[in-house]
């Protein structure tokens, strides 16, 4: 591939990540704290094709490249990504991977996180909290109290959950939090994203079912999906 | 524009010299087609298990950009300002000893395996022995402060499990290491990789760095995207979920658990936070997931093929993959 070829598609790459950085698209793929390494990494990207190119014009032709000009035809891959960004933009990961992962509420016993609730009427709360709290706090702290939680919709053996991915690097280790929906069970299609509210069903979540919670909806709304698709 | 470098790389040496289709073209092309065809391409994706191994594509390209982009800077900056001499007197002179020496030296590269690469191949240009270079490349990814600091906050509760990985790790990158200067033969790692850059008399450093990690970068970013296309389809197509079950048994658990963790490519800063959620297995196999995990997966295996050539990785990954088995299961024997 010819030097100037490579130097198109480092400024084409580096510029499809400061499209997502800037748009914010990047939270669908990786954890919010990459944010200020994608924003460098695509900057000096651009800046190490700009300064060969200029580099170039200034000499009126390319550098011999000091016999690596026969670089391999793999750095033709590197236009996948590009693509995928600036034309196809690849949405969140949603049900398609809770249906497909083991039915498992992966949460892990933190000693700081069981602390008292925040009092009010309708306690906002995230998936994360909310199952770890069913499946690690034994006090029941949450029962008898309004939560509201934010997902999508999922279904598998006729039951209706309500789940939500966690990552902590990358979309490519999303763990998925479930919670089954039982009462006023909303009808909307899967993988629409809804906020409910309602109380979860006390010592529902056990070794048996997963750690997967039951939580009796008492009201449902349908919103759009979150800027920050996942939880970390 | 040089013509011989255009025809060496565009191998398309029939056509009359006034019609040369070049890279350039091609790429222009791809472009264009790419645009008209863009609805088309969408629909085609419309599929759920499609659309979920893009996602995971771009998310492990995105995800390991910055870090590579870290490790060609870090890769420059040896070629441009480090002489060779100092990177000699740095080292105990004797092989087997500097092995050691470059594995605890992998704590100071807060990367992940993407980082560690270019360095590596930038250490043996700079007349590194290769056996020292390659303990650098498994050690940087898996015991640099970063990653101990995620495997402790995953694993709060079993604080021996950071204990474990650190030297379950550091174990299987000196015992590769030593492995390489008893057997290893420098003619397996493609003569490419060894070529030293020519110093052109009265360069600037500032230009021999950005033209360094500019080259390493196109050379590398290819064999990363082809990883993340491998790691993306098996995400999505391997039922992960149903392996897992078979993990019940410790000593199939634990070959499970080294098989995922190579078609995984999980980033070594995540992986402990994937391997506490196989909460139905014992912790051995998990260990042996963390260990494994940043010496040797997909996305390692396409970037060392590239780096170093075929016929290295070829050889060097299947010995990592039991090396590190072993390690992992031994350390843990012990400590956990």
């Amino acid at each position: 591939m010819r030097r100037e070829t490579q130097n198109i598609l480092l400024v084409l790459l580096g510029g499809a990540l400061l499209k997502i950085s800037f748009s914010g698209l990047y939270l669908r793929y990786v954890q919010k704290g990459l944010l200020p390494l994608l924003i460098a990494a695509g900057v000096i990207m651009i800046g190490l094709a700009l300064f060969a190119i200029i580099r170039d014009i200034r000499r009126g032709k390319a550098v011999e490249d000091d016999g690596h000009s026969h670089s391999s035809r793999s750095t033709w891959l590197m236009l996948l990504p590009v693509l995928a960004v600036f034309l196809i933009s690849p949405p969140a990961l949603g049900g398609d991977v809770v249906s497909s992962a083991a039915d498992t509420n992966q949460t892990q016993r933190s000693r700081n996180l069981l602390g008292d609730l925040p009092s009010g009427d309708v306690i906002p709360l995230s998936m994360t909290e909310f199952v770890t709290r069913t499946a690690w706090d034994e006090s029941g702290t949450l029962d008898n109290r309004r939560v509201k939680l934010t997902g999508f919709l999922t279904r598998a053996d006729g039951d209706t959950f309500v789940a939500r991915l966690a990552i902590s690097c990358c979309a490519a280790d999303a763990r998925p939090l479930k919670v089954k929906l039982v009462g006023d069970v909303p009808s909307l299609p899967n993988d629409q994203w809804v906020e409910v509210t309602g109380q979860v069903v006390p010592k529902s979540a056990s070794e048996k079912n997963s750690w997967v919670p039951s939580f009796t909806v008492e009201s449902s709304t349908p919103v759009a999906e979150p800027v920050e698709p996942y939880e970390s | 524009m040089t013509i011989t470098g255009e025809i060496r790389s565009s191998k398309r040496r029939s056509g009359p010299p006034r019609l040369k289709i070049t890279s350039l073209e091609v790429l222009c092309g791809i472009l264009v087609l790419a645009l008209l065809f863009q609805s088309r391409l969408v629909d085609l994706l419309d599929v759920p298990k499609l659309r979920t191994a893009s996602t995971v594509f771009v998310a492990i390209c995105v995800q390991a950009m910055p870090f590579l982009v870290l490790g060609v800077l870090i890769s420059g900056a040896i070629a441009a300002f480090v002489p060779a001499s100092v990177l000699r007197k740095l080292l105990p002179s004797k092989t087997a000893l500097a092995v050691p020496v470059a594995g605890v030296a992998g704590v100071a590269l807060p990367g992940c395996e993407c980082a560690s690469v270019p360095v590596a191949r930038r250490l043996m240009q700079q007349g590194v022995a290769p056996a020292v270079a390659l303990t650098f490349l498994l050690a940087a990814p898996a015991v640099n402060p970063i990653v101990l600091v995620a495997t402790a906050v995953a694993f709060n509760d079993t604080p021996m499990m950071v204990v474990a990985r650190f030297v379950g790790s550091l174990l299987t990158a000196m015992v590769m290491g030593w492995l390489w200067v008893r057997f290893g033969k420098a003619e397996w790692i493609a003569e490419r990789a060894l070529a030293r850059l020519h110093d052109h008399p009265g360069t600037n450093k500032w230009a021999v760095f950005a033209e360094s990690a500019r080259h390493d970068l196109v050379d590398a970013g290819g064999f990363l995207v082809l990883g993340g296309l491998f790691a993306a389809a098996f995400k999505t197509f391997v039922p992960v979920a149903w392996m897992q079950t078979l993990g019940g048994q410790l000593v199939l658990g634990v070959l499970v658990m080294a098989f995922l963790a190579v078609i995984l490519a999980l980033c070594s800063e995540a992986d402990a936070f994937v391997a506490v959620a196989f909460s139905a297995l014992p912790l051995l196999p998990r260990l042996v997931f963390l260990v494994v995990g940043p010496a040797v997966d997909v996305k390692l295996i396409a970037l060392q093929a590239g780096a170093f050539g075929k016929s290295f990785a070829f050889r060097f990954a299947p010995a990592t993959f039991v090396v590190a088995i072993l390690c992992a299961v031994a350390t843990g024997v012990v400590l956990l």
